[in-house]
C-alpha cells in the first residue's frame, strides 16, 4: 500500500511539475519566443543550400 | 486578465519589433485550462511530426518549412478575445486543420524523391492544385490526393505574413511582372526555386480562380512534366459556370480527368466511396446552412474566420473525403446551437452587421477577429464562404452515377472564390446585395485585392450600387500574399479612418487601433 | 523606297473606330458585329448582311472614367475600350460579342452593358458572352461549336435575320480566305533579305483588315500586292537587325514604328491582331459542316496563352521558333501590355525558353496601350539591337 502511495505521490509530483513547466511555457508564450529565436538561423541555412533555379 | 468577453485590452499583448506576442491570454480558469489543453494537443501533433527523421530532413531542405515554427501562434491569432463556445468552435476547426496539414506534410515527404523516396507510396499519389476542388478524387479512396502548394504557400502565409515574399521575388527575378496575383506568383516561385517536393503518379491541375492561377500552373507543369516525368492533366472548368450550355463540357472534363487518373495509377473509380463522400458533403452543406441561418439573426455563432477558414478547408480540400471533418461539423453545430439558445455574443458589443466581400488578405486572416474586437463589426459571412449549397445525389443507381458526374463538375466549377470571380457580374455584383438583404447587414467590407483583376474590374459599379442602396461600403486594399505592398496596419488604417471619419465612431478596444505587428509572424 | 499608294488610305482607317468603311457598309444596310478577342471566330461575323469590326480605341487620351470603374490595375486596352464606349465612341456597333478570354476583357464589356454605354437607340442591339475552350481537344471542339451556335449564329439570325446556313458560312470563309491570302502574300515579302515592305507598313495593312469591312478593302489590298511586285526596297543597311514581335494585343502601329525607328526590322508579327496566325486561311472540306471545321481550326491554331494544356503551351514556343527561322529573325521581342496576366506569364516563359533552350537573343518588355514615342522603349530596343550586332560580330570571330 505504502509503495502504491509512494508511486502515486511521485506521479502526482511529476504531473504537477510537468503542468507547472508546460503551463509556464504556455502562458508566457515561451514556445513561440524560442522558435522565433531559431528562425533566423534556419533562414541562413536555406540561403546556403544549392538550388537548381530554373523554370 | 478576465473571464468576461471584452475585458482585456488585446493590443497590450503585442510588442514592438517582435515576431511573437508577450504572453497568452488569461480567459478565466475554465477557458484558460481549455485553451491550454488544446495547446498541449497541438504540441503533441507537432511533436509526433518531428519524431520522424524524414520530416526533420525536410525541415532543413525546404525554406517554407520554417513557417511551421509558428503554428501555435496562428491559433492564438484566431482565438484572440474568444471565450466559451466561440473558443471551442475555433479550436475544433483549427486543431483539425493543423492535424490535416501535418498528415499532408508527412505524406508529401514520405513520397518525395529527395526525402523519403517511398516509390510505392508515391505511385499512389495524385497531385492537385492548392486552390482546387478535390471532387474528382472522391471515388479514389485508396489513392492519396496531395497538394504541394497548400503547405508551401497557402498555409505558410497563414502562419507567417512574409512567408511568400522570397518566392514572389524569385518569380520576379525570372521576369514575371510584379502586378500579377502574388498567390500563383509565389507558387510559380516555389517551382522555379526548386523548392517543391517531387512525387506522384500524376497531377491534376485546374483553371481555378483567375487568369493568373491558370497561367501559374503552366510554370509548375513545365518542371513537373518535362523534368520530373509526372504526367499532368489540365482540368478546364468552364468560366461561365451558371450557363446551361457549358455543363456538358464540364462533365466531360470530369470523365476525362477520372480516366486519366485511372490510366496513370491503375486504380479504378469506386462508386461506393464516391457516394459515401457525397453524403458527407451534403452533411457539411446542411451544417453550413444552419450556421448561416443563425447568422441572419441578432445572435450569429459561426462567423468571421471561424466560418471562412473552415469552409475553405472542408468544402474544397476535404470535399467529403475525410470522416473526421463530419465529426467536427457535428461538434461545431452542437456548440453553435448551445450558444444560440443562450443568446451568447462573441464580443461585448455588436455595433454593425457586415458582409465581407472580395478576396481576403491572406497575410491577415485574423483581420475578421480584429474587426469584431476593435470596432464591434460582426463579419456575418464572407464571399469565400458563400459557396454551392446544391445537394448531391447519394444513392448508387445508374441514373445517379450520371448525375454524380454533373455534381462533381458543378462543384469543380464552383470552387471557392472562382464561383464569384468567374461567371459574370451577377455572381459577384448582384448577389452581394441579395446577401446584404438576406443577412440584414448594415455595412459592406469590400476587400480590394489589388492584383485581382476580376474584382477590380467591378470597382466603380460596387460603389454605385452601395450609394443606390444607402449601405456604407468600406474598401480595404491589400495584396493578398505580400505585406510589403500594404502592411497589416495599412489594412487596419483603412477601417480606422472610415469608422472615425464617416461613421463618427470610437473603437470598442482602442488598444487594437494601432498594433506594432509589422515584424510579427 | 517609294511610298505605298494606299498607305495613307489604310492609315486613315485606323484613326477612328468608326472609320469611313464601317460607315459606308452600314449605309448599305449591313450590320456591324463588333468583337474584342481573337478567340471569337471572326469569319462568322462576316456572313451576308453583316461584317466584323474588332474594337480599338485609337488616339486614346485620358482613362479617368474607366479607371474609376475598373481601377488602374486592369490593362489599358480594356480601360481604353470602356472609356471610348462611355464617350459614345462605339454607338455604331449593332452588337458586341466577346468570349471570357481574360477576366479584364470580360469586365470591360460587362461594364459597358451595365452602364448602358453602347447600343443606345438600337432596338436589336445585343451583348453576347461566350465560353471558349481552354484546351484543344474533342470536348473543347464540341463546346466551341455549341457556343458559336448559341452566342453568334442564333442571335444574329434571330435579331437581324442573317442567313447562318452552312452555305452562307462557306461563302464567308471564301471571302475571308481571299483577304488572308492577300495578307500572306504581302507578308511573304518580309522574308526577303532586303524586304520591299517595312514591318510598319505591313502592320498598318493587317490591322486595317481587322477593323474594316473586308469586302470594301479587298481591292486596295490587291492593288498593294500588285504594287509590291515591282517595288524597289531600301538600300541595304537601313535596318541593323531583324526581329520578330511576340506577345499580347498590339493595335497601336506606333509600337512597330518605334522598333523600326530604333534600327530593328520587324519581320514577323506573332501577336494578337497580327497576321501570324490570325491571317491563316481556313481550309474547308465538303464532308463535314463548315462551322465545326472553322471552330477546329481556330482552336488548333490559337496561340493565346489562355490555352492551358501542355501540348498547346509547348507549341507556343515551338511556333515562335518556327516563325523566327522562316522569317529569318535575329532576335525576338516579347511584349506584354502592362497588367495583362496571361501574357505576363507567357512573356516570362517564352523569353526564358526561347533564350535558354532555342538560343535566341530575347528582349522582354511591357508597354502601355498607346506607346507614342517612348524614349524609354527606344533605348531598350536600341540596346537590344546593339547586343544582337555584338553577338553577330562575336559569332563571326568565332567562325573565323
Amino acid at each position: 500500500m505504502s509503495i502504491f502511495l509512494h508511486v502515486l505521490k511521485i506521479i502526482v509530483i511529476v504531473i504537477a511539475i510537468l503542468f507547472g513547466v508546460t503551463f509556464t511555457v504556455y502562458i508566457f508564450n515561451l514556445d513561440m519566443k524560442l522558435t522565433a529565436a531559431i528562425e533566423p538561423w534556419l533562414l541562413k541555412h536555406y540561403d546556403k543550400i544549392d538550388r537548381d533555379q530554373h523554370l | 486578465m478576465a473571464k468576461q468577453v471584452g475585458a482585456d485590452r488585446l493590443g497590450d499583448f503585442y510588442k514592438e519589433g517582435s515576431r511573437v506576442r508577450k504572453r497568452r491570454e488569461w480567459r478565466g480558469l475554465v477557458d484558460t485550462m481549455y485553451d491550454y489543453s488544446r495547446w498541449l494537443g497541438i504540441m503533441m501533433t507537432l511533436g509526433k511530426f518531428v519524431m520522424k527523421p524524414r520530416n526533420v530532413k525536410a525541415m532543413f531542405r525546404y525554406r517554407w518549412m520554417a513557417n511551421y515554427l509558428a503554428v501555435p501562434m496562428m491559433v492564438d491569432r484566431h482565438t484572440q478575445g474568444l471565450r466559451g463556445e466561440y473558443l471551442r468552435i475555433c479550436h475544433e476547426e483549427q486543431d483539425l486543420v493543423i492535424k490535416d496539414v501535418a498528415n499532408l506534410l508527412d505524406s508529401l515527404f514520405r513520397g518525395d524523391r529527395r526525402i523519403g523516396n517511398d516509390k510505392k507510396f508515391s505511385d499512389k499519389v495524385v497531385l492537385v492544385d492548392e486552390n482546387e476542388m478535390t471532387a474528382v478524387m472522391m471515388g479514389f479512396p485508396t489513392l492519396k490526393c496531395l497538394s504541394r502548394e497548400t503547405p508551401s504557400t497557402y498555409v505558410s502565409v497563414l502562419l507567417n505574413q512574409r512567408a511568400a515574399c522570397h518566392y514572389i521575388d524569385v518569380a520576379q527575378e525570372f521576369g514575371l511582372a510584379g502586378d500579377v496575383c502574388p498567390m500563383p506568383e509565389a507558387e510559380a516561385g516555389v517551382s522555379i526555386d526548386d523548392d517543391a517536393p517531387i512525387l506522384g503518379a500524376c497531377a491534376i491541375q485546374c483553371n481555378t480562380t483567375c487568369d493568373g492561377s491558370l497561367l501559374g500552373n503552366g510554370v509548375i507543369s513545365q518542371r513537373l512534366e518535362h523534368e520530373d516525368g509526372i504526367p499532368v492533366f489540365q482540368l478546364a472548368a468552364p468560366l461561365r459556370h451558371r450557363e446551361d450550355d457549358v455543363q456538358e463540357y464540364a462533365a466531360q472534363e470530369i470523365r476525362n480527368a477520372i480516366a486519366f487518373i485511372e490510366k496513370h495509377t491503375g486504380v479504378k473509380w469506386d462508386w461506393g466511396a464516391y457516394f459515401e463522400c457525397a453524403k458527407r458533403v451534403n452533411y457539411a452543406t446542411k451544417c453550413r446552412l444552419e450556421w448561416l441561418e443563425m447568422n441572419r439573426t441578432p445572435y450569429p455563432q459561426v462567423f468571421g474566420s471561424n466560418l471562412a477558414l473552415y469552409t475553405e478547408t472542408n468544402y474544397m480540400a476535404i470535399c467529403g473525403r475525410i470522416a473526421a471533418f463530419e465529426k467536427a461539423d457535428t461538434k461545431i453545430t452542437k456548440l453553435a446551437r448551445q450558444a444560440y439558445a443562450k443568446k451568447k455574443m462573441a464580443a461585448k458589443e455588436y455595433r454593425h452587421r457586415a458582409i465581407v466581400w472580395g478576396v481576403q488578405s491572406h497575410y491577415y486572416m485574423d483581420f475578421l477577429v480584429w474587426l469584431l474586437n476593435c470596432w464591434g463589426i460582426v463579419p456575418l459571412t464572407d464571399m469565400l464562404s458563400m459557396v454551392s449549397t446544391k445537394e448531391l445525389v447519394t444513392e448508387d443507381t445508374p441514373e445517379n452515377r450520371e448525375q454524380a458526374i454533373y455534381d462533381m463538375a458543378w462543384l469543380t466549377e464552383n470552387m471557392i472564390m472562382r464561383n464569384r470571380t468567374h461567371g459574370g457580374y451577377k455572381v459577384l455584383l448582384d448577389e452581394l446585395w441579395e446577401f446584404v438583404e438576406m443577412f440584414n447587414a448594415d455595412m459592406v467590407i469590400l476587400w480590394e485585392h489589388m492584383s485581382c483583376k476580376a474584382l477590380d474590374g467591378m470597382h466603380g459599379l460596387f460603389e454605385e450600387k452601395a450609394r443606390e442602396k444607402g449601405i456604407p461600403l468600406v474598401w480595404v486594399s491589400h495584396d493578398l500574399f505580400d505585406p510589403r505592398i500594404i502592411s497589416r496596419q495599412g489594412v487596419r488604417d483603412q477601417i480606422n479612418s472610415f469608422m472615425r471619419t464617416v461613421m463618427q465612431e470610437e473603437p470598442i478596444d482602442p488598444s487594437l487601433e494601432i498594433l506594432p505587428d509589422d515584424q510579427s509572424w | 523606297m517609294k511610298d505605298l499608294k494606299n498607305l495613307i488610305f489604310f492609315e486613315n482607317l485606323l484613326l477612328e473606330a468608326n472609320n469611313e468603311l464601317i460607315q459606308k457598309a452600314q449605309s448599305e444596310g449591313k450590320i456591324c458585329a463588333c468583337y474584342t478577342c481573337e478567340n471569337t471566330p471572326e469569319v462568322l461575323l462576316n456572313l451576308d448582311g453583316c461584317f466584323s469590326a474588332r474594337l480599338r480605341a485609337p488616339r486614346t487620351g485620358s482613362l479617368d472614367i474607366s479607371t474609376y470603374y475598373m481601377t488602374s490595375f486592369l490593362c489599358e486596352y480594356s480601360r481604353a475600350l470602356l472609356e471610348r464606349a462611355i464617350e459614345g465612341g462605339y454607338n455604331f456597333a449593332d452588337c458586341i460579342i466577346t468570349p471570357d478570354g481574360c477576366s479584364m476583357m470580360n469586365r470591360c464589356i460587362e461594364n459597358m452593358e451595365l452602364l448602358e454605354a453602347v447600343g443606345k437607340g438600337k432596338d436589336n442591339f445585343f451583348f453576347e458572352y461566350m465560353e471558349i475552350p481552354m484546351k484543344a481537344d474533342d470536348n473543347g471542339l464540341n463546346l466551341y461549336v455549341l457556343q458559336c451556335k448559341n452566342h453568334i449564329l442564333k442571335p444574329l439570325s434571330e435579331k437581324y435575320g442573317i442567313d447562318t446556313s452552312d452555305a452562307a458560312i462557306r461563302k464567308a470563309v471564301k471571302e475571308h480566305n481571299h483577304i488572308c491570302e492577300l495578307i500572306r502574300a504581302i507578308g511573304d515579302y518580309r522574308k526577303e533579305d532586303n524586304p520591299r515592305i517595312t514591318g510598319y507598313e505591313f502592320n498598318v495593312i493587317t490591322l486595317a483588315t481587322y477593323v474594316a469591312p473586308k469586302y470594301l478593302i479587298a481591292d486596295k489590298l490587291e492593288e498593294t500586292l500588285e504594287e509590291l511586285k515591282t517595288r524597289e526596297p531600301y538600300e541595304k543597311g537601313k535596318f541593323r537587325a531583324r526581329v520578330m514581335v511576340v506577345g499580347s494585343e498590339v493595335d497601336d502601329t506606333d509600337f512597330v514604328k518605334l522598333i523600326e525607328d530604333s534600327g530593328a526590322y520587324v519581320c514577323a508579327d506573332r501577336f494578337c491582331y497580327g497576321s501570324l496566325p490570325g491571317r491563316n486561311p481556313i481550309i474547308l472540306n465538303d464532308e463535314e459542316d463548315a462551322l465545326t471545321q472553322i471552330c477546329r481550326q481556330y482552336m488548333n491554331r490559337g496561340e493565346c496563352p489562355r490555352f492551358m494544356n501542355t501540348q498547346k503551351m509547348d507549341h507556343r514556343r515551338i511556333y515562335v521558333d518556327e516563325l523566327a527561322k522562316e522569317y529569318k529573325a535575329d532576335g525576338i521581342i516579347y511584349e506584354q501590355m502592362k497588367f495583362c496576366d496571361p501574357w505576363a506569364y507567357e512573356k516570362m516563359m517564352g523569353s526564358q525558353i526561347l533564350r535558354n533552350k532555342y538560343g535566341y537573343p530575347v528582349l522582354a518588355v511591357d508597354r502601355p496601350y498607346s506607346i507614342g514615342t517612348s524614349g524609354q522603349m527606344q533605348t531598350r530596343v536600341q540596346a537590344f539591337v546593339e547586343s544582337i550586332e555584338i553577338k553577330k560580330i562575336q559569332r563571326g570571330d568565332a567562325n573565323g
